[in-house]
């Protein structure tokens, strides 16, 4: 397994740099004669590739991404001490944990609602409360999720002024007691969280409604109907802990999607996350950001995987005791 | 055809599709306007009879760059989801045919590509290249072969071990007609499926772009970059960010609807 995942964040980091080398020719003329200079001299693309590529594996390991060429020329990944000892906070370091807390705060409300949705779905198969759900998931994949979030924007924070409609702190944040600072946030994140969950969450309504249906129908269920049980203790109890198994493994393949997303999401209500990050390093042709936050996603999504072979590995008796592959 | 009418879900797609295919082909019949006629006296109307979306803040008429608009969310989703489809038959097919180190290597590829944010991916390739529609579309094709090749590759596994492909084999045909004649044809239903589920993706993804200022380019008229404008005036003018928006929800899920309803259609398991 780890010698999987090494060998795959071996090939992604040859991706990343082959992006450079490749495109060398066809550089914006948006970018100036001195940035182009910085750029050949700090990925050396006087040299062949496969040294250029153990250079830029051998600063990497060390997790030396460089600095922006724009933003100040701050450190990509973390922070630094400059020789009169000031810090400089990285950019990466700044912006991945706000696209964390609000992806985490999504894939919860993700959880609990489709679960509930599909459940509900499920043991009413064909009735008009499974047809309304299955014609809504069908709208939430079909939304496009900046639309909604214009939309909301719109509804909530322009007409009604119900809530802050950008940012993640008010002016006069600072004044706030810690209560007030934590509402204040929670307001913000309201609209982000919510269209950033929207997709997810239809596509995890649908797969545990289909899910739950199949292991309806299994006999261990069956069974236990026979046993005389309860119908909710069979449903929550029997039929909804196989269920809800796969969504471990559901969660560590839609990272990418997630993280993706985040650049819509966060662009719309000026969130200083990565998602906005690689947006105004793609608009500023600022190469080592946009490589230093393709190379982590790309590991946070092969963290997210591993763990979730763990998780999926821990919860399932049979997979820990080798029973099923 | 009969089967489409035994299936509302194929059928509703069907008509959603065919529908907007049809507009976008007769956009330079029936749009009043000029897409990109700028009229200076006609900022900012509401929807009237002269102007059946309203005008956008440049004066030019919404219903016409909403026409216009179609042909390009068509064109992105066919030919964006065409070149995925090529890359992945190929792949998968190679995967699933011989096997061994070819299958380890195309997989080993369709990982790395699968953990690699795909949007970040589009946004990072975009940033290199300068955004067109065509670059916009290849970009999209390239970054979503990777369920096609897989689902080809799974066909083709369960496939070979069947009767037929080994009496070719054993007759003495040549790989390529194995494939061409025997494989493929048999695991024609996911892919359309997953073609036809790939388009609405990429229509997503295009007014995404788009609407992010990094897809197709003004003046040209996508209804992404319409939302774009919706949002700058989103205070006076409601129209410019409602119609766009439902054009791409209603396409989007004219294709789901179609996708999925095509998987019940040709699915043998529900022939009965």
């Amino acid at each position: 397994m780890l010698i999987g995942i090494s060998l795959v964040s071996f090939f992604i980091m040859h991706l990343a740099p082959g992006d450079v080398t490749s495109t060398e020719a066809s550089f914006n003329p948006r970018a100036s004669e001195e940035s182009r200079q910085k750029l050949r001299e700090l990925y050396n693309l006087d040299k062949p590739v496969i040294i250029q590529y153990g250079l830029w594996l051998k600063r990497i390991v060390q997790l030396d991404f460089g600095n922006s060429f724009a933003s100040h020329q701050k450190p990509v990944l973390w922070e630094q001490k400059d020789k009169s000892g000031n810090i400089t906070k990285g950019l990466i370091q700044e912006s991945l944990p706000i696209t964390l807390m609000i992806n985490l705060i999504g894939i919860c409300i993700i959880f609990s609602i489709s679960i509930f949705l599909g459940t509900l779905s499920a043991i009413r198969q064909n009735s008009w409360v499974d047809r309304s759900i299955t014609l809504l998931v069908f709208i939430g994949f079909a939304i496009p999720g900046f639309w909604l979030a214009l939309l909301l924007m719109y509804w909530t924070g322009v007409s009604n002024q119900w809530l802050p409609i950008s940012g993640l702190h008010s002016l006069g944040y600072q004044n706030l007691s810690n209560f007030g600072q934590f509402i204040d946030l929670l307001k913000h994140l309201i609209l982000p969280v919510s269209i950033s969950s929207l997709s997810g969450l239809a596509g995890i309504s649908l797969y545990v409604r289909n899910g739950m249906l199949d292991i309806l129908h299994q006999d261990f269920i069956t069974t236990a109907r026979s046993k005389g049980l309860k119908e909710t203790k069979i449903v929550f109890i029997h039929a909804l802990k196989n269920a809800i198994l796969p969504l471990i493994t559901i969660v560590g393949l839609s990272i990418p999607g997630l993280i993706g997303g985040s650049v819509i999401a966060e662009s719309i209500f000026a969130i200083p996350g990565m998602g906005k990050l690689f947006y105004d390093s793609v608009l500023m042709r600022d190469f080592p950001v946009i490589m230093g936050i393709l190379t982590i996603g790309s590991f946070l999504t092969l963290i997210g995987n591993l763990l979730a072979d763990i998780g999926y590995a821990w919860a399932d008796p049979r997979v820990r005791k080798g029973l099923v592959k | 055809m009969r089967i489409f009418l035994k299936n509302p879900l194929a059928l509703s797609g069907l008509i959603i599709i065919l529908t907007i295919l049809i507009l976008a082909l007769v956009a330079p019949i029936i749009a009043p306007y000029d897409p990109n006629f700028i009229d200076i006296n006609s900022i900012l109307f509401p929807p009237s009879i002269n102007h059946l979306m309203g005008t956008d803040g440049l004066g030019r008429d919404v219903f016409s760059r909403m026409l216009y608009g179609a042909q390009i969310s068509l064109l992105v989703g066919f030919v964006a989801v065409g070149i995925a489809t090529f890359i992945g038959v190929i792949l998968g097919s190679l995967a699933g045919f011989y096997r061994g180190w070819v299958d380890s290597l195309i997989m080993r590829f369709v990982d790395i590509m699968l953990s690699i944010p795909t949007f970040f991916l589009i946004l990072a390739v975009i940033a290199f290249l300068t955004p067109s529609i065509w670059n916009i579309m290849i970009v999209i094709g390239l970054t979503s072969w990777m369920g096609v090749t897989r689902l080809v590759r799974a066909e083709f596994f369960s496939l070979r071990q069947r009767e037929y492909v080994l009496a070719s084999e054993t007759m003495g045909s040549n790989h390529f007609s194995i494939i061409t004649k025997h494989l493929l044809p048999n695991s024609l239903t996911p892919i359309i499926v997953s073609s036809v589920l790939g388009i609405a993706s990429a229509v997503l993804v295009e007014s995404g772009l788009s609407f992010l200022g990094l897809g197709v380019q003004a003046p040209t008229a996508s209804w992404g970059n319409i939302l774009t404008d919706g949002k700058e005036y989103i205070q006076f003018a409601w129209w410019l960010s409602l119609f766009p928006g439902l054009a791409i929800l209603i396409t989007v899920l004219g294709y789901n609807l179609l996708g999925e309803g095509l998987r019940d259609i040709l699915d043998p398991k529900n022939k009965n």
